[in-house]
């Protein structure tokens, strides 16, 4: 699946996806696993951190490039998935659910508003291709 | 006005695999092919992985006067290269820093191939020619085009090439040996020569013409197509000095001395006292320098301020170009080439099927830091331990290169 259709999406390839409550799950678009190719490390922040929208999370390394992955939405970390860092091979096959990297319990939920949909994101990578 | 990309005669070839092309030097070339750079590494070192390298420069330089230009505009000396060897070379300036480093082969008594950096063809180019001026009868050719360049790397490749012989033989097995004979018909100048670190290594040349039938034979025999990205991880992971890194100009903005990297012994030759090479006079202080530093003396570091060394990081993360290093606290260089990079475990001296992956790679630093030492390097405000290390890759006997832990 190149696309989630509940997610929303920042331009730099992150999505969030509601959970439950005010806490959001969020990850790597499918498009931009593929175009990382082999994932070689990855850091993800702590339970507790706090994260800004469109500030650094994380930071993903393929072989060739080193990528800071940035949040869709404000807010305190309350978990990593801290499998994925030793198997990035998961995100191949699913970056939309068991490829997701953090839950965010969201400070202003309303700011999963400002996301692109599935549809203006399907367009914004038509213009990048 | 749109540049337009220059393709390889095996462009077709790459695109029907499915690799992913990029611009490189003006060139389009692939970066991987569709199962990955980890696996084309890692295909090489227990295989036999197949690279365009069609991009680089081909000189063919030829004529009584060929010898007596080489032996000026070149930092070896052909006098020392018997027919049908090859040798690493540097094009020198008169500053002791590189204009370009190079493979010479000597095909005949007054027939040689220079094979550069595509990245450097024409700045080298017009420098040689220039230099050729007042050396008699020299027929210097830009045969880059016609004549098509593959390696073919790793365990596998000799017994692979040996299938696909139908004429004369392959090149006795001694490192940079070469010699001319048929491949599937197509005729070809094999030499032993390589860019992996890979015991077992070819380079192929070929006529441009003949470039997609023998790529063809070659894939169909087991031969691997791995793409720059493998090209580099496994450059680097020999510790091979890259053009633009570690050579040419550093992040401090000035010249990297020929000297400052390890392979530099050996391809610059002052046996011949009255030679009179480019750059010869600098390269000697810089020589005299590393010999200082080898006997442990650092009281004069101006010939040589700075040492390319190898390196393995310790710390989880990657340390990539451009890093600052720190040794003792204080700061004593930078990352010139860092990536991650696979490697088959090893039990009793063979490859098992299992892979891990490690950071490693190439330093620019003080020279008194000893092998063994433990540096710090920055990733994103942090510092991340690291180890001086004398090599990454066991690859001096047998025939499979593995990885020093």
């Amino acid at each position: 699946m190149m696309i989630d259709a509940d997610a929303g999406y920042l331009e730099s390839h992150e999505w969030a996806k509601k959970q439950d409550g005010n806490v959001f799950t969020v990850g790597l678009t499918a498009y931009a696993i593929e175009q990382l190719g082999d994932i070689v490390y990855m850091e993800l922040p702590e339970a507790g951190t706090e994260v800004i929208a469109g500030e650094p999370f994380g930071v993903v390394e393929s072989v060739k490039s080193a990528s800071d992955m940035y949040a869709p939405i404000s807010g305190t970390v309350v978990e990593a998935n801290t499998d994925i860092p030793d198997n990035p091979d998961i995100l191949k096959g699913d970056a939309y659910d068991a490829g997701w990297l953090i839950k965010i319990e969201a400070s202003d939920p309303d700011e999963f508003e400002d996301l692109m949909d599935n549809a203006a994101y399907k367009k914004f990578l038509e213009t990048e291709a | 006005m749109v540049l337009r990309m220059k393709q390889t005669p095996f462009f077709a070839k790459h695109t029907a695999c499915g690799a992913r092309m990029v611009d490189f030097s003006g060139w389009q070339m692939p970066i991987q092919y569709p199962d990955g750079i980890v696996a084309e590494h890692l295909a090489t070192r227990k295989h036999a992985g197949l690279f365009d390298v069609s991009h680089m420069g081909r000189f063919q330089v030829s004529g009584t006067g060929a010898p007596g230009f080489l032996r000026h505009a070149l930092t070896n000396d052909c006098d020392r290269l018997a027919v049908g060897c090859a040798h690493y070379t540097m094009l020198a300036n008169a500053t002791g820093g590189a204009i370009d480093d190079a493979f010479l082969y000597r095909l005949g008594q007054e027939t040689f191939l220079l094979v550069v950096n595509a990245s450097n063809k024409d700045k080298d180019r017009q420098h040689l020619q220039t230099v050729l001026k007042g050396f008699g009868a020299v027929d210097f050719q830009d045969v880059s085009d016609p004549m098509a360049m593959l390696a073919l790397q790793g365990p596998e490749s000799e017994t692979i090439l040996q299938t696909l012989v139908t004429e004369a033989m392959l090149p006795q097995p001694k490192r940079n040996a070469l010699g001319q004979l048929k491949l599937c018909g197509v005729d070809t100048i094999a030499a032993r020569t390589g860019y992996t670190g890979d015991p077992v290594c070819f380079e192929l040349f070929i006529p441009a013409e003949s470039a997609e039938p023998l790529w063809d034979k070659l894939t169909a025999a087991g031969a691997k197509p791995v793409g720059l990205g493998a090209r580099d991880t496994l450059r680097l992971e020999a510790g091979l000095p890259l053009y633009g890194h570690e050579l040419g100009i550093g992040k401090d903005g000035n010249e990297i001395p020929v000297f400052a990297i390890g392979q530099a012994p050996f391809a610059v030759s002052f046996d011949d006292p009255v030679r009179r090479f480019i750059g010869r006079d600098v390269l000697e202080k810089q020589a005299a320098a590393k010999q200082r530093y080898k006997a442990g003396d650092f009281s004069d570091t101006a010939a040589l301020p700075k040492v390319v060394r190898q390196m393995r990081l310790l710390d989880k993360g990657i340390a990539r170009e451009g890093a600052e290093v720190y040794y003792q606290g204080q700061e004593a260089g930078w990352v010139t080439s860092g990536t991650m990079v696979p490697y088959w475990t090893v039990k009793d001296t063979v490859l098992t099927d299992d892979h891990a992956q490690r950071a490693v790679g190439l330093c620019m630093v003080a020279p008194h830091i000893p092998v063994g030492s433990e540096i710090e390097i920055e990733v994103r405000r942090r510092r991340l331990k690291a180890e001086i290390v004398a090599r990454n890759l066991k690859n001096r006997r047998g025939s499979v290169a593995y990885a020093i832990l």
